[in-house]
């Protein structure tokens, strides 16, 4: 089996490189803010509550995005395998012997991926410490003191969710007989599990509940960041709870879409295969919509409580800076996710665009399709992600007595809009453009 | 319009160069009329596949020309052979090459989309109903057997009324049963809608299905067989090799 695992692996580089990234970089965020909740233990105060909130609540918002990232590219990859692991197992494979097929390429994979990303961190974990410093977040009698124990941790963290996602995955993919997968996985692969949609409700309804807390309560509290530290993660929150539904949401939405298509075959084929395969592109539309709600949100925000509060507050230089490192490093992540998933999906699509091709598409029709396609998924991500940003802006301009839209900073909208669209769209045609240059 | 549906004139075709050059084609002459069902067997490496795809215009040859319907387009652009596979040409694939996100009916529909045309549901309606599937028209492909599949296919290849229909190695992932009805289905598409149909295959049952036999043998044409049975044609593949010394 191990055997097998490594030339299986061999064999499909790009699905491999996409569990590669995933893993190395969400190992290097994790692992980075985690190394400043360990520098906290030898800290004088009030350091140490700042170096914790750093690295607990920052980290904690990012290892969320982070893993479900993780576990959306692990679960993209395996269920795109399903007609091979029928393939074995109508050569005689067993059940089991796929499922540890899956989980010995995953692990393989996620194993060198975490280990490197463990060890990047501990020097951008340092880096990010010296920032922070610079910035006068902490006093300079605090040191950098971060053993090998939260990477590690941050390491083994990833490694577990990685292997969950696999085992999940490799589970769905070998359910039934043997016979039924050899044929080409299509349709509408099922419905979503119960835990799926629990935990989806669980996050909006938590989102929800912060933002409501936010006008209730902390708005009235004495201490102008009470409410920031109730709004802010609401964005981020909803934002990954709709990306957990995603597949449902891209069918919904895409329906609507189709009476608009018109006779173009371009948006024919791209509104079919958005509804009909909603399980494959919804690995693109999460981070679309994560993206957006974390860009969106957290900008908006800071430019709330930069035009609200008095000038000159001795927190305000720093926390802005931290928002806006927060929202770098999560823009990021969630940028290098649109495009890693974007190929994985192409990548495993080229037989059928050749298909396309020998039934008279043009290179252009073919290319066109799947750019429709992203601009689906980005308009739909985009609308998500707004409509997430808002749990945390609305209720954050109540409290900073602007209303329900803010005075302000409203073009940060269509921006960041633009910005996820043209990331999407780039991503699509970079993606099909190398799986062309084999087939089409 | 042509009374020759497609032909080829000393077809070569020559993969790699120097020492390692490959020569699947060297130098095939066929021309098929209108309304005619021709098999093209040989055994693997015959060049019966090459012969295929440069007569779809997938594959350049090296020499000779390649008519469709009294017109040379050998020399086409990519852009203009795509156009020509999708207007004038239909194909049936051994794996049946369905769209898996589009139904029965829209994949019959799909020649029309990609030209940019509205499509003609009688049309499509009609052709799903003549391989038998008017039932299944708004299934998706996973949920079909692969008989049906590949009569869906079928009925995709007929939809624009291409000068030829192309079929490489159709029931090649069939049962005997369904490859019978897909046979007897292409031989109809012959008689009643006077379609063009050019098969490649190695099965002798399956080519007893058209009115000719084109023999292939390390490029040539080694021989022909008209109203072939299935034990003419077996006899005769077993002893290609003196077909070719003769």
């Amino acid at each position: 089996m191990s055997g097998l695992a490594v030339r299986s692996l061999r064999h499909r580089p790009r699905a491999a490189v996409a569990t590669f990234l995933a893993v190395l970089l969400g190992t290097l965020l994790i692992g980075s803010f985690a190394t400043l909740a360990e520098s906290s233990g030898g800290a004088p105060a009030p350091d140490d509550g700042t170096l914790i909130i750093l690295g607990a609540v920052v980290g904690g918002w990012g290892a969320l995005i982070v893993l479900f990232s993780v576990a959306s590219t692990v679960a993209i990859t395996t269920t795109q395998r399903a007609t091979e692991i029928g393939l074995l197992r109508t050569i005689g494979a067993t059940p089991r012997q796929a499922r540890r097929l899956i989980a010995r390429e995953t692990g393989a994979i996620a194993l060198t991926a975490a280990v490197a990303g463990a060890l990047a961190a501990s020097v951008t974990g340092r880096l990010l410490f010296e920032l922070i410093r610079s910035g006068g977040l902490v006093s300079d009698r605090t040191e950098y003191d971060a053993g090998p124990a939260s990477v590690a941790g941050a390491a083994v963290l990833v490694l577990v969710v990685s292997a969950l996602a696999a085992a999940v995955a490799a589970r769905k993919a070998t359910r039934g007989p043997a016979g039924m997968l050899v044929r080409e996985s299509a349709g509408e692969h099922g419905r979503m599990r119960w835990w799926r949609v629990a935990v989806a409700l669980l996050l909006i309804g938590y989102g929800l509940a912060m933002a409501v807390i936010t006008v209730a309560v902390t708005a009235d509290s004495d201490d102008p960041y009470a409410a920031m530290s109730t709004s802010g993660s609401s964005s981020i929150l909803v934002g990954v709870g709709l990306a957990v539904l995603a597949p449902v949401l891209l069918r919904w939405a895409a329906g609507p879409v189709r009476l608009l298509a018109g006779t173009s075959a371009t948006a024919h084929l791209a509104s079919y295969n958005t509804a009909r395969r909603a399980h494959l592109l919804a690995g693109v539309l999460a981070p679309v919509v994560v993206l957006t709600a974390a860009a969106a949100g957290t900008l908006m925000l800071v430019d709330i409580d930069r035009r609200s509060l008095p000038a000159g507050t001795p927190d305000s230089d720093t926390i802005t800076l931290l928002n806006n490192v927060v929202v770098g490093m999560i823009s990021l992540f969630a940028a290098i996710m649109v495009v890693n998933a974007f190929v994985a999906t192409v990548a495993h699509r080229r037989e059928e665009l050749h298909r396309l091709r020998l039934l008279g598409a043009t290179p252009r029709q073919v290319r066109g399709s799947v750019v429709a396609e992203a601009g689906l998924v980005a308009v739909i991500g985009v609308v998500l992600g707004l409509v997430a940003a808002a749990t945390t802006v609305v209720p954050f301009a109540v409290a900073r007595d602007e209303g329900l839209v803010p005075d302000g900073g409203l073009w940060l909208v269509p921006a960041v809009a633009a910005a996820v669209v043209a990331l999407t769209l780039g991503a699509a045609r970079g993606a099909v453009r190398s799986a062309a240059r084999v087939t089409v | 319009m042509s009374e020759i549906a497609l032909e080829v004139q000393d077809l070569t075709r020559t993969y790699g160069a120097g020492d390692n050059a490959v020569t699947a084609l060297a130098g095939v002459d066929l021309a098929f009329r209108r309304g005619t069902f021709t098999a093209v067997m040989g055994p693997s490496g015959s060049g019966k596949s090459t012969f295929l795809s440069c007569a779809a215009g997938l594959d350049r040859p090296t020499g000779g020309r390649v008519l469709v319907g009294g017109t040379d387009v050998t020399d086409w652009d990519e852009e203009r052979r795509t156009r020509l596979r999708r207007e004038r040409i239909g194909f049936v694939f051994q794996g049946f090459h369905l769209l898996p996100y589009l139904s029965a009916a829209q994949n019959v529909a799909l020649p029309s989309r990609l030209a940019g045309r509205r499509v003609d549901r009688e049309r499509v309606r009609y052709l799903l109903e003549r391989v038998g599937l008017a039932d299944r028209a708004h299934h998706l492909p996973g949920s079909l057997s692969g008989g049906q599949q590949q009569r869906v296919a079928i009925a995709r290849a007929l939809l624009t009324s291409p000068d030829v229909l192309l079929a490489d190695e159709p029931t090649g992932a069939l049962d005997s049963t369904t490859a019978r009805q897909v046979l007897g289905m292409l031989r109809g598409s012959v008689a009643d809608l006077g379609q063009t149909v050019v098969m490649v295959t190695h099965d002798p049952v399956a080519a007893s299905y058209a009115g000719e036999v084109v023999f292939l043998v390390d490029g040539r044409v080694a021989g022909r067989m008209a109203h072939p049975t299935a034990g003419a044609v077996a006899g005769q593949l077993a002893h290609l090799d003196e077909l070719v010394s003769a």
